[in-house]
């Protein structure tokens, strides 16, 4: 316990821990995400967030609007590495926040917790370049396999990456999955991670190539027969920080600030009090990210 | 396998890594560089490995090479048979002095001069100055460039004809045809010419400076204010009158900007080379075009040298009859950055002039600032207020003040509301309890109900401080009964605050404050319906044991009141609680 503490003192600093700490780490990790539910349950009051794609000096200024965890409950909806300078610290703090206190913090898996976009969008590469191996980048993504694929807050909130699958109807149907793989090229785990809300009716082919675009009907349907006051999900850009759509059933919660450090987007939090009050906390990009932008970049590589 | 026991071993798995595809892996075998000389023996390091690695620079990843640069002046000396060997080192170095990428050149030529720092000064005749002289006469301008660095420092070590053949050598390199070339020898003049005995700084540096100050490029024009400024220093005064006036006048009214910004940015270092008469003849009203130039830029610079060089003027009718003027329309510009510039500033001229002086000339523009649509302006005013509030008094200041602290308390920016939370304590000192309670009470408490958790840490913070500032009693009156009904919020993270702020606060208090007051409090969020509530109580119950087990009198609620309330915490169907609910336990217990 005083050890975690301390690990987590350390990546706070944004610095990363040790190879075999991350081992150590990772395989706790595993032992508790097993036990958790393909759509765990979860208790109000929680904040909830969107992609934050490794930009760890956003995420402590999430934390500096939100509220440190474990005084915060917090719940994020995947998409934690990739893009940002910093994913490993990013990833292994919200890791080691989750071994720390498992029932403060909620970590589901986003399109980009997998092996095969990891190795296209960065967090492969920085994983081999502050390690010298890919050790950890393998913990990670054996991690990844074990991350619930959603999330239901008091049984009316209902939170995924990505959005809904023509395949499944209800919550329940997601609870039958065998969620313990890389994500899939198709099916219901991946639609689950990919798919976007459209102003259509029904359902559409997604211009990602994978997941489906799924209009109001679709929502209102889902809401009304498991019983959902609000689905939450992540997964696509909102220049303002958030976006409701369809009667406010559905929400967009972006986290990024100024996503890959040049969209000039705000972020949001979603506060759910302990009656379901919506309050979405808006915040702009951390300022040190200027000072600590590594001298020389790699081309960033958009639109995914 | 022994790596020693066949004899090729290191350097063949060097040369194996420094061939692979991977990047990486080439870095690591640089890196790894001082092992496999200590491996190879000093001898063989020399005759193999150096040969070797100058062969191998030719690598198109700069990075490598960088690495490369850096690991050999890294103390590189003691695996190659000690400094009477260092000179070997530049064999591979000068090579990479030429490398096309600048942050190669720069990190060869650092290794460079530091290995020549520990030659002796025959090793540096027979191999450090022929090779600055290849070096200088090099063929490509990266090479030539890479030159102009490496004068300074070698000069006062060599004899006096090597001296007369680098001052010529560095002349011919300040007339180049790259302006990169031009620019490195600019660059490089100032600290030269610190090494130079007076007659050659007349008879050298003075000529190459006039030469480079008016240079085509306004690049190369700019460097040469900094040695303007040494060659000033190693002249005295009134050599300056006489050698480097025309220089001075047409730095200041360059056609380029960047080089009026350069002599503004350095303007008191400036005034301070050439003496209190340059200074009273034509620095004033070199300083005041400065001040009025038509770029931002050039006046954010001046105004960030006014008291500095107002001090130098060191007389009250100069600095009124030409400096405030000009502050005072600095105060208006149009560019936010020079009435920030100006506001940081600006205290710093009070302590110049006498408090009439002051309050007519300096007050208004305070006032003025005091209002500027911009938030970082009237922070910076606000938190250089000490050296103002001296001068001119309290009830001026205050009224005035009030309505620029209101308006900054209501930032959009949380950064904002945050930066005025922070001065709260300070001007709670200058001001005083009567004006604090009457007009900041209410806004130190509102500040507890921010949306953004920072500014409501921020606020704890500040309640601590403000106790410190006017004592115990006043804090049981003024703050926490007001933080004691924010545990009523119907939001959690709002209730959140009050237990943090007794937490922050209680090693303040007293044991009958906390006993009367503060428990009270904490013991009714003990059964709080959210976990995060119950455990941040037993984390504050853990602190208010520490702080008043140190009486009999403390130990003794501690026992009674503290242990039985969190005992029953131990047992929550939480397990953080638990957890902090058994560590605050321990205290109050162990103390007890």
């Amino acid at each position: 316990m005083a050890d975690l503490d301390r690990q987590i003192e350390q990546l706070l600093q944004c610095e990363p821990i040790s190879e075999a700490q991350v081992k150590q780490l990772c395989s706790k990790a595993r032992e508790i995400l097993i036990e958790e539910a393909n759509v765990q349950y979860v208790d109000s009051p929680v904040t909830i967030c969107g992609d934050v794609h490794g930009q760890f000096w956003d995420v402590m200024e999430l934390f500096k609007v939100g509220g440190m965890c474990p005084d915060t409950s917090y719940l994020f909806m995947g998409d934690f590495v990739d893009r940002g300078f910093y994913s490993v610290e990013t990833f292994l703090l919200l890791l080691a926040y989750k071994v720390r206190y498992p029932d403060r913090i909620t970590l589901i898996r986003g399109n980009h917790e997998s092996r095969q976009i990891t190795q296209v969008y960065g967090f492969y590469d920085e994983c081999t370049r502050k390690y010298g191996t890919s050790n950890v980048w393998r913990y990670c993504c054996e991690v990844f396999d074990y991350l619930a694929l959603g999330a239901i807050v008091d049984g009316r909130v209902f939170c995924v990456h990505g959005g809904l699958s023509p395949n499944l109807t209800t919550i329940d149907g997601i609870r039958a999955i065998d969620r313990k793989q890389e994500v899939p090229h198709d099916g219901p785990m991946c639609d689950l991670l990919w798919s976007d809300p459209d102003d259509i009716q029904g359902w559409g082919l997604s211009p990602r190539g994978a997941g489906f675009l799924f209009g109001s009907d679709i929502v209102k349907s889902f809401a009304h027969s498991n019983d959902i006051e609000l689905i939450a999900r992540a997964h696509q850009l909102a220049m303002e920080g958030y976006k409701l759509m369809f009667d406010k059933k559905i929400v967009t919660v972006w986290s990024a600030p100024n996503y890959c450090y040049r969209c000039g987007n705000v972020a949001s939090i979603l506060e759910l009090d302990d009656q379901l009050r919506q309050e979405y906390k808006v915040f702009s990009h951390a300022v040190s990210d200027v000072r600590s932008v590594p001298a020389k970049l790699p081309p960033a590589e958009y639109f995914l | 396998m022994d790596p020693l026991g066949d004899e090729l071993t290191p350097i063949a798995i060097l040369i194996d890594e420094l061939k692979s595809e991977d990047v990486q892996l080439r870095l690591n075998a640089i890196h790894r560089i001082s092992t496999i000389a200590l491996a190879l023996g000093p001898e063989r390091a020399r005759d193999e490995l150096i040969p070797f690695l100058r062969e191998n620079v030719d690598d198109e990843d700069d990075e490598v090479l960088l690495a490369l640069a850096e690991e050999l002046g890294k103390g590189m000396e003691e695996f190659v048979g000690g400094r009477d060997y260092g000179h070997v080192l530049f064999i591979p170095l000068e090579h990479l002095a030429v490398a096309e990428e600048t942050l190669v050149r720069d990190k060869a030529t650092d290794s460079i001069i530091k290995i020549a720092a520990i030659l002796s000064p025959s090793q540096l005749e027979e191999y450090y100055i022929p090779m600055l002289k290849r070096l200088s006469q090099g063929e490509w301008f990266s090479s030539r460039t890479s030159s102009a660095s490496l004068y300074a420092s070698a000069y006062p070590r060599v004899s006096p004809d090597t001296q007369t053949e680098l001052r010529k050598l560095f002349t011919t390199l300040g007339g180049d045809d790259t302006p990169m070339v031009r620019r490195a020898v600019s660059k490089w003049l100032g600290p030269f010419a610190k090494n130079l005995s007076r007659d050659h700084v007349i008879s050298d540096a003075l000529p190459l400076y006039r030469k480079l100050s008016q240079d085509d490029q306004d690049s190369v024009r700019l460097l040469t204010v900094e040695d303007l400024i040494t060659i000033a220093q190693q002249l005295g005064p009134a050599e300056v009158g006489s050698q480097l006036l025309p220089q001075l006048r047409s730095s200041v009214t360059d056609k380029s900007w960047r080089v009026r910004y350069m002599v503004a940015n350095h303007f008191v270092e400036l005034a301070e080379a050439v003496g209190p008469v340059i200074v009273r003849d034509e620095m004033v009203t070199a300083f005041v075009q400065l001040l009025k130039d038509n770029e931002a830029e050039v006046r954010t610079a001046g105004a960030g040298q006014i008291p500095g060089f107002a001090k130098l003027i060191d007389n009250r009718e100069t600095i009124l009859a030409k400096i405030i003027p000009c502050v005072k329309d600095l105060s208006t510009d149009s560019s936010q950055h020079v009435r920030a510039a100006l506001a940081n500033q600006l205290s710093g001229l009070a302590p110049l002039l006498d408090k009439e002086a002051t309050i007519e000339n300096l007050l208004p523009l305070f006032l003025h600032l005091l209002k500027d649509e911009f938030p970082d302006v009237r922070l910076n005013i606000i938190s250089k207020l000490e050296q103002v509030n001296s001068v001119i008094g309290n009830e001026l200041l205050s009224q005035s003040l009030l309505p620029a602290i209101m308006e900054l308390a209501e930032d959009k920016q949380w950064r904002v509301r945050q930066a005025i939370i922070e001065y709260i304590p300070l001007l709670a000192t200058q001001l005083g309890r009567t004006f604090f309670d009457e007009q900041l009470a209410n806004l130190c408490m509102s500040w507890l109900g921010d949306s953004v958790y920072s500014i409501r840490e921020a606020a704890t913070i500040n309640l601590k401080k403000l106790t410190e500032v006017f004592g115990v009693e006043w804090a049981k009156v003024a703050i926490v009964p007001k933080v004691a009904a924010m545990g009523s919020h119907p939001n959690y993270l709002y209730r959140m605050t009050t237990v943090l702020c007794m937490t922050t606060i209680g090693p303040s208090l007293t044991v009958e404050v906390i006993r009367d007051h503060v428990l009270q409090v904490l013991l009714t969020l003990i059964t709080d319906p959210i976990p995060n509530i119950r455990f941040n109580v037993a984390k504050s119950l853990e602190v208010m044991a520490t702080t008043i087990n140190s009486t009999p009198e403390g130990r003794d609620i501690s026992e009674k009141r503290i242990a039985p309330a969190v005992d029953n915490l131990r047992r929550d169907v939480d397990a953080d609680v638990r957890y902090f609910a058994n560590r605050a336990f321990q205290k109050a217990v162990a103390m007890a």
